[in-house]
């Protein structure tokens, strides 16, 4: 062989042009996401019609955090980032319903509170695109800007309610948080204290027995579960129930992710307690009883207490404490671009 | 040296002429190719005695006497077992399967060896090897199942939560069984014939659990988890709690 090297070139060009050809009119060049999360958490599923790409986040970012989402729809004038705010973990303090925090969502199935949305971060965008902020994709491909990012994306300067889901989903896709302090003690980099140690051991056994519904890593099951907040149920109480009119969901709500569990306050779906150490003495000593508590909650002997201590009680805060993420509160990759 | 080359050109010589005798012994037949069926599944089905799974209603009657829902099943199977007779041989599906009730849990088998089985066993749960802490994949499902590093490690192998009705007040039971100690080893002794495509039917019947040996009392065992006397009951009682049949 005289030529190989040339050989070599001509069979990858051939290669390539006929990629190309396969791949069709809308092909084009995107810069492939990479996300790597810590070995203990599951493999992340990404839908092969949406794969993760730098352009495509780039854009998701800019909605998020753009009012234009929300133009001639009911929350004209707001983004998502006006409820969801990078140093809370992507949510607010606010009265009523709380916020729940925008973090690992890429490993949830099911979506708000009451579990209104199911399946995958496409399938809630769309709710989000199509009725919670129905979005005006006019006024979007009018924009000066947009088209010209929507067409880097996905290859297309038409602006579809679909391709703003889909970018969106990216965004959403990219808000993960993998490095509080807990996840440097899996990862043998950094130690607990004593008290957080003490906290940890009460999470994990049935003492506190919260490993149930936010096991690690993602310190949440992604369940309804009615935790005792309330005897009776009327209104937005009433929780997974409105959704599945089962009896036995009723009071039943997301177990929320307790990453950045510190950030978050208030806490519960109705916002009724403002300190991690109010959620503790509820679960110690406030659960009432109803047909449809879950039964996780009815502890051996059939109380509903945990019957801990005070020092129990703050040490077992101190190790929630230890899933906040100082690096995901504040990335500038995950801030505002404007 | 040239005397070991020897011995080693004599060894090679009588392993080619052991061998190749072997193959032409007119005394030894090869056996008969085993007639193989494709298409079968594994499925797994739930029922309260005679009666098809309902979640969430308070309509079952335990043999202690407790009215009682199901509101959550979740288990593994493991090392499924077909007791292979009358020129079958035993068959190992090794698993593991997470079932949830909730779910269809029907699972490819792909081909199996025709004839007739003498029943099955089955572990309710992971093998020793298996239930170590992150040694299966981590799967929402199975890191759902974990069962924590302070209390032994590994996973559940079965959770099984309602309520029941103690005194006319409705409470919460959660049978959570975990630790080697307590893994269950199922027997199903119904014999069966595979003979074409159709499924292996493995049908749990839930109130065994609560029956024999042990006469199961909600009322002062209504929590399982941490209590090994607990776990050990609810290990005897499931091991008798599976049926096995083939369904064409």
């Amino acid at each position: 062989m005289k030529y190989p090297a040339l050989l070599l070139l001509i069979l990858l060009a051939s290669c390539t042009r006929k990629n190309m050809e396969e791949l069709g009119p809308e092909a084009h060049l995107t810069t492939p996401f990479e996300i790597e999360p810590p070995h203990y958490f599951p493999v992340l599923d990404i839908p092969a019609n949406n794969p993760l790409t730098e352009e495509g986040i780039e854009l998701g970012r800019r909605l998020y955090y753009d009012p234009i989402l929300s133009t001639n729809g009911p929350l004209a004038g707001r983004s998502c980032s006006s409820c969801h705010d990078q140093v809370t973990s992507f949510s607010v303090p606010t009265e009523g319903t709380a916020v729940l925090p925008h973090v690992n969502l890429a490993w949830s199935q099911n979506f708000l509170w009451t579990g209104k949305v199911n399946g995958g971060l496409e399938d809630v965008m769309r709710f989000e695109v199509n009725e919670f902020f129905q979005v005006d994709v006019s006024v979007l491909q009018a924009h000066a800007v947009y088209p010209g990012l929507f067409e880097r994306a996905f290859g297309d300067a038409t602006i579809t309610n679909e391709a703003v889901a889909k970018a969106l989903a990216q965004w959403f896709r990219r808000l993960v948080s993998t490095d509080s302090k807990f996840d440097r003690y899996l990862q043998h980099t950094e130690m607990l204290t004593d008290q957080e140690l003490s906290g940890m051991m009460i999470y994990l056994s049935e003492t506190g027995d919260c490993f149930h519904c936010h096991g690690i890593p993602l310190l949440t099951d992604n369940a309804f579960h009615n935790i005792g907040l309330d005897a009776s149920f009327t209104g937005a109480d009433q929780g997974r129930f409105l959704i599945t009119g089962n009896p036995t969901d009723l009071g039943a709500f997301k177990a929320p992710t307790l990453r950045n569990i510190a950030l978050t306050a208030p806490y519960m779906h109705d916002g009724r307690f403002a300190t991690l150490e109010e959620v503790v003495e509820h679960y110690n000593s406030g659960v009432n009883p109803s047909p449809s508590l879950d039964p996780i909650m009815t502890k051996p002997g059939q109380i509903t207490q945990l019957l801990l201590g005070p020092q129990q009680k703050a040490d077992l805060v101190a190790f929630l404490e230890t899933f906040t993420d100082d690096a995901f509160i504040t990335d500038p990759e995950l801030g505002s671009p404007f | 040296m040239i005397t070991l080359h020897k011995y080693v050109l004599t060894a090679v010589a009588l392993a080619f002429l052991i061998t190749s005798c072997k193959k032409d012994d007119p005394a030894t037949p090869d056996p008969a190719p085993v007639p193989a069926v494709s298409n079968t599944t594994l499925l797994i089905e739930h029922h309260i005695d005679d009666v098809p799974l309902t979640y969430d209603t308070l309509r079952y009657t335990n043999a202690m006497g407790h009215m009682f829902s199901v509101t959550r099943l979740e288990y593994y199977l493991s090392e499924i077992t077909l007791l292979g007779t009358n020129g079958t041989q035993d068959l190992v599906l090794p698993g593991p399967y997470y079932i949830n009730g909730t779910a269809g849990n029907r699972f490819d088998l792909g081909t199996l060896p025709a004839g007739e089985y003498a029943g099955a066993t089955a572990l309710l749960g992971l093998t020793a090897a298996m239930n170590q802490t992150d040694s299966l994949p981590n799967t929402t499902e199975n890191i759902n199942m974990a069962w924590p590093v302070p209390m032994g490690g590994g996973y559940h192998f079965m959770k099984f939560e309602g309520h029941f009705l103690d005194n006319g007040t409705s409470n919460g039971y959660a049978m959570h069984i975990g630790r080697n100690e307590n893994l269950p080893v199922c027997t199903m002794p119904e014999p069966f014939t595979v003979a074409s495509g159709g499924e292996v039917v493995l049908r749990f019947n839930l109130n065994q659990v609560f029956r024999e040996p042990n006469v199961y009392d909600l009322s002062t065992g209504n929590y399982s988890m941490g209590s090994m006397m607990l776990m050990g009951q609810l290990r005897d009682n499931c091991a008798n709690a599976f049926d096995i049949g083939y369904r064409p």
